[in-house]
């Protein structure tokens, strides 16, 4: 199954109702710049009820190959259905390799998918590239947190990889040839079960970490769910915006949309202080391209003061009342 | 009776975390003398079979793949209502990627309970995070799956309506036939275990089968028949400036904000 028969970087991208997820976009360009270096194409893989016009914009976002599959009964997703057409279209073009959004969707859909393909896959990549010998290198987070992994699929095909959103920059849109390829959509009854008895979207929420340029990010170390209005008057005083590491989140001090780390969200601000954050690997990795990260633990011996720019040592609930009197008393100031 | 299979996953207990050691050469962690205890999301899978069985009269086994030292993890599962549990367990497994530990689990539903009628898994494990498995034995044992699974409600206790959180999208979904359902911790609150628990589970089966007595294809298990390999690891190099700040909160605060306001951040 290894070898130079197989070639080409792929991308699913996922779509709700038209409107493609930004990681998909992501993902594009990350393999055009992989595709570049090893000389061959991009293929974008979309399944949906959508026109074809609404696929050619991911020409322009680096993809060669748009392969579009549209019909009614791909409007909801179903694994059975999605992972045997995108399945028999990989087996007759083999791509060298796959990339899926780490979303909930891509979850469900990529292990299936490269158990059908009989391959391997790594679960929510930090970072990709290309060894040496040209085999893909998936840097994972991994024992513990405080390693990372170089994960390699050496000899089955597609080499297959969940990323997870934000990990790469949306590349800007270009103008650039390519074609979209619509792929003929053959559904057994049974590739529709479990039935969809009912298909709700949520409103989509804006969450403010996206793009923030501060980040204000609370830690099991908050000690309680009062203690959070600290971080929002922080993070107002800063124009920024809350985030919280998985502990947090876990204890129910904040909502799963806004945790940062290896399995939630990868943010880029120029200031990002964390507060009663111990700093594990899997936190660390979503926080990586932050300019200057400050950390405010009672603990001196957390993870978090090895990798931090500046660490304060003390509790944050007595720290972050200082910080914000003094940062009001200096906006009075100024 | 319907049978619900749970997939159970033993893991170091996530307290004595900070006593895992790695060994750089096999790329593998060294978890001698670490306690294990059932992976969390797994007790909310359990905890759906045991509803299904207090209910609608279910019996209920649990499966696992791991070193035969996790026996008495596998027994807090009986304790806690199973009614029997299968172990696969074999030093041919060991080194197992997801493709083959979902192949090897797959193999030993087949081996152990047909004909069943539902699996659970929890939606992920704390320590390997991948969410991989539960889609894949889907693949092997050929039948539908979900995860992502918040809820699970039956008025039958046969055609099942399940809630699959996407974020963006929720959807409901209805079927009656096996399928195997990862689910969240949304879906239920697991009970405890007591002491009568404690007690009948010293009777009930607890059967260790190894990768023959399973009929497995030898080379699809353990690290032979995993596609993925550790090609290295690396403490991650970050450069930063470490600069440490003690005193009381005003000084240091104080510290801080000059600090900051130098590398122009404020």
């Amino acid at each position: 199954m290894a070898g130079e028969n197989h070639q080409g970087f792929w991308v699913f991208i996922e779509q709700l109702q038209g409107r493609i997820s930004d990681v998909g976009l992501e993902l594009l360009g990350k393999a055009r710049e992989l595709a570049d270096t090893k000389k061959t194409y991009v293929g974008a893989v979309v399944l949906g009820n959508i026109p074809q016009e609404e696929a050619s914009p991911l020409l322009s976002y680096g993809a060669d190959r748009v392969y579009l599959f549209s019909h009614p009964h791909l409007e909801a997703y179903h694994a059975l259905a999605y992972t045997k057409l995108i399945a028999s279209l990989a087996e007759r073009e083999k791509p060298e390799a796959f990339f899926v959004g780490a979303t909930p969707l891509g979850a469900d859909l990529a292990p299936r998918l490269a158990a059908v393909l009989e391959t391997g896959l790594s679960a929510h990549c930090v970072d990709l590239r290309l060894g040496e010998d040209g085999i893909l290198e998936q840097i994972v987070a991994g024992f513990g947190g405080a390693w990372l992994a170089v994960i390699v699929c050496p000899e089955r095909r597609p080499q297959m990889a969940t990323v997870m959103p934000g990990v790469f920059k949306k590349p800007e849109p270009g103008k650039r040839g390519g074609e979209v390829i619509p792929q003929a959509v053959e559904i057994e009854k049974n590739e529709l079960t479990p039935l969809v008895a009912e298909f709700k979207v949520r409103e989509r929420k804006a969450v403010a970490l996206d793009g923030a340029n501060v980040v204000i990010c609370g830690g099991y170390g908050m000690g309680s769910k009062e203690n959070w209005r600290l971080l929002e008057e922080l993070a107002r005083l800063l124009g920024g915006a809350v985030g919280a590491s998985r502990p947090a989140v876990d204890e129910g001090w904040a909502p799963e949309e806004v945790m940062i780390g290896q399995s939630g969200k990868t943010v880029h601000p120029t200031l990002y202080i964390g507060a009663g954050v111990s700093g594990v690997m899997h936190h660390v990795v979503g926080i990586q391209d932050s300019e200057i990260v400050v950390v405010i633990n009672k603990d001196l011996h957390a993870p978090f003061f090895e990798v931090c720019d500046f660490g304060v040592v003390g509790e944050a609930e007595k720290v972050l009342p200082v910080l914000i009197e003094r940062l009001k008393e200096k906006q009075q100031v100024g | 009776m319907p049978l619900a299979v749970v997939c159970v996953k033993p893991i170091p207990d996530p307290k004595h975390w900070d006593r895992l050691s790695l060994d750089p050469q096999k790329g593998v962690l060294r978890r001698e003398g670490i306690p294990t205890v059932i992976n969390p999301l797994d007790k909310h899978a359990l905890e759906v079979a045991l509803d299904l069985k207090g209910r609608f009269g279910w019996e209920v086994t649990v499966v696992s793949m791991a070193p035969p030292d996790t026996l008495k993890t596998l027994r807090e599962a009986l304790a806690m209502g199973a009614d029997k549990a299968f172990l696969a367990s074999d030093r041919a497994l060991a080194g197992a990627d997801t493709l083959a530990t979902a192949y090897t689990l797959a193999g030993l539903i087949e081996k152990t309970c047909q004909p069943y009628d539902l699996v659970l898994c929890g939606n992920m494990s704390l320590d390997g995070s991948t969410s991989q498995v539960a889609p894949q034995i889907a693949q092997f044992l050929g039948i539908p799956h979900v995860t992502h699974v918040g809820k699970v409600e039956t008025e039958d206790g046969r055609t099942l309506k399940i809630t699959m959180d996407l974020k963006e999208v929720q959807m409901t979904l209805t079927y009656d036939g096996p399928m195997v359902l990862a689910v969240t911790k949304e879906v239920n609150l697991p009970r405890l275990v007591n002491i009568m628990g404690i007690l009948s589970a010293e009777a009930k089966p607890l059967e260790v089968l190894d990768a023959q007595g399973i009929g497995l294809d030898p080379s699809r298990v353990g690290q032979v028949g995993s596609p993925t390999r550790v090609r290295s690891l690396f403490k991650p190099d970050i450069k930063r400036r470490r600069k440490i700040l003690q005193g009381e909160p005003e000084e240091v605060v104080e510290e801080l904000l000059s600090n900051l306001h130098q590398v122009g951040v404020l």
